[in-house]
């Protein structure tokens, strides 16, 4: 009980004191979920945080907290014949999201994957191996090279110039899955789907439990092992509360397409620098966007489908 | 960390070339305001490399409306997506589309020299133009001037040999290229004269599935487009032998290896053997 008033006594010294940082980190640890606070509180944290954030990073931040647009379900869709693997979009991301950006293990965090997969092909000098080899009795050939994919590809090529002759290229991300597992086995259910689709992380609830990156079957979340590293000149100044506002260590992060974004009506960073077109992204409702087009028209597979986490990125070819 | 490594290597270039009592200037100057760049302008080119590019600057503090690759000079980011736009024109199709909400980038200001082309040596006047003629089997006169400026026309690879210089340039007036009906169309409005022939083509990049738009994501949002000779070498968009639509680039930089890893080759030995 003694304790219990000492500490409202600090509490109420600290929120007293010009320190925006302190303040503010004591007023979050009686903050609620993002779901379950009010418009005067929502209205309360974005002032906290963008006072919070200005002073930390030297110029004015803004909070947006911006809901979901009447009308709207996002969709997203990726031409993998058009992927020339230059990695733009992975880097116009972490511009966009205030990632952390050190050079020590784990301050390095990137949200988008760029596959890289050996053709592959069957060839006349091997038609005479046999599988299993060397033991007399075949029960299958081995005139292939394995064709179309490696595993789970390679991550690090880094070649003069792509795209390479001999490969394909596979962008992943957060697939922003209608039945999402991640949110099925979060634990404090800071993680969630938004009425217009994407799936967020208020990050003030994540406990860091890293259940959703085991859950995740996209290999889509990252955590922030260490403080994340975010100089003060390339920082984003222009935030959301569910997206690309700054995170502090031991929380999850994930892709959000952009929300500070598209919840102003934007494309997503990484669809804007692709190179080639490859990335598509648009409103699933409106018939006439690029999404329900290409749904409408082209060939459309979605990753991993037989798991039933029905994503709303969808992969196509011409 | 890298940044300021190379920011201070450049002081020290610098340093060297000059006095040191300049120099001692300027790193007072340079420890004053670190963010502050020298003068020098930062220009990052888009989709092709030589096609389309963008100058750096900032639309407010901290917020620019382009950041460039240090690795590839590629743009990385748009902060404002219609940086140097000017309204597409009149597109078939496109109807729905509110007045001004579809922009371009002018391919003319990037071609310095198209305003003269129609009246320094295509200009009617000369002797194989006395009276004016063509060449009749389609074939260019290997013109050195003109074969300088364009590499790609001696040994014109769009079309694979089918196609000739008139087929797109508009005959008389040479700074323009020809649509369905052979009138003349602006260079700025090159998917008038492309999709004569990519019909398919130009249907998915009318509907945003083909080619790249950035800005507003509605369906009748604002967007820049980016026209068909912003993304492909208009004389030769197969690349020559490697048959693909786009030219090869530099990536950009890898993810971080995994904690205690040297270099990437793990990814090459397992799991390719079978
Ligand atoms: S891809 Fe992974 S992180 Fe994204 S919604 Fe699906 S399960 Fe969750
Ligand atoms: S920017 Fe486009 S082409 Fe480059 S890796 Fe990403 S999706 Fe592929």
């Amino acid at each position: 009980m003694l304790s219990a008033s000492a500490l409202m006594g600090s509490a109420a010294l600290m929120t007293m004191s010009d320190d925006a940082k302190a303040a503010t980190e004591w007023a979050e640890h009686f903050q609620k979920n993002y779901r379950l606070m009010t418009d005067a509180e929502k209205a309360e944290a974005r002032t906290r945080l963008e006072r919070r954030y200005s002073s930390e990073y030297g110029k004015k931040v803004t909070v947006d907290t911006t809901g979901p647009q009447p009308g709207v379900l996002m969709g997203y869709a990726l031409n993998v014949r058009k992927c020339i693997g230059c990695r733009r979009c992975v880097h116009a991301c972490v511009e966009e999201n205030n990632q952390s950006r050190g050079t020590r293990p784990g301050e390095k965090i990137e949200w988008i994957q760029v596959l890289r997969m050996e053709r592959g092909e069957f060839s006349k000098d091997k038609m005479n191996q046999g599988y299993p080899e060397g033991l007399g009795i075949q029960v299958g050939g081995n005139a292939y090279t394995p064709a179309g994919q490696v595993l789970e590809g390679q991550y690090r090529y880094e070649p003069e110039a792509v795209p390479e002759k001999d490969a394909t290229y596979m962008p992943i991300a957060c697939m922003q899955c209608e039945k999402p597992p991640c949110v099925k086995v979060c634990p404090v259910r800071t993680t969630y789907r938004e009425a217009d689709g994407p799936v967020v992380i208020d990050y003030n609830w994540c406990i860091g439990c890293r259940m959703c990156m085991g859950a995740c079957p996209y290999w889509a979340r990252r955590i922030n092992l260490t403080t994340p590293v975010l100089p003060k000149e390339e920082m984003n100044p222009v935030t959301h509360y569910l997206g690309n506002r700054p995170r502090m260590r031991g929380v999850v992060e994930k892709c959000h397409w952009c929300l500070q974004r598209t919840r102003q009506g934007r494309y997503p960073a990484c669809v804007e620098v692709c190179p080639v077109g490859a990335r598509k992204f648009g409103n699933l409702l409106d018939p006439e966007s690029e999404v329900s087009l290409i749904l409408a028209r082209k060939n459309v597979f979605r990753l991993k489908a037989e798991l039933n986490t029905f994503p709303k990125f969808f992969y196509f070819y011409d | 960390m890298k940044k300021l490594a190379f920011h201070t290597m450049i002081l020290a270039f610098c340093c060297g070339m000059m006095t040191s009592a300049l120099a001692q200037e300027q790193k007072a100057a340079a420890a004053q305001a670190p963010a502050a760049q020298p003068p020098q302008e930062t220009v990052c080119f888009e989709s092709r490399k030589g096609a389309s590019e963008v100058t750096k600057r900032d639309l407010q503090p901290g917020w620019p409306n382009v950041k460039c690759s240090p690795k590839t000079g590629a743009a990385l980011w748009y902060g404002d997506p219609y940086d140097g736009t000017v309204p597409m024109g009149k597109m078939p199709g496109l109807e729905k589309i509110p007045e001004g909400h579809a922009v371009v980038k002018p391919r003319s200001e990037k071609l310095a020299i198209l305003p003269m082309c129609a009246t320094a040596c295509h200009n009617g006047v000369g002797p194989a133009f006395n009276p004016p003629k063509l060449p009749k089997d389609k074939k260019p006169i290997p013109i050195p001037t003109m074969e300088g400026l364009l590499p790609d026309a001696k040994d014109l690879q769009h079309g694979r040999g089918r196609i000739w210089c008139l087929d797109c340039h508009h005959t008389t007036k040479r700074n323009m290229l020809v649509d369905n009906y052979g009138d003349p169309v602006s260079i700025d409005q090159p998917q008038l004269l492309c999709g004569k022939c990519h019909g398919d083509k130009m249907r998915d990049w009318r509907d945003g599935i083909h080619g790249k738009r950035i800005g507003e994501f509605a369906s009748t949002g604002k967007k820049r487009w980016f026209t068909c000779t912003e993304c492909h070498n208009p004389h030769n968009v197969q690349d020559g032998a490697r048959n693909k639509g786009f030219v090869q680039i530099a990536p950009e930089a890898p993810p971080q290896l995994p904690k205690g890893m040297k270099d990437a080759k793990y990814e090459r030995v397992h799991g390719i053997a079978h």
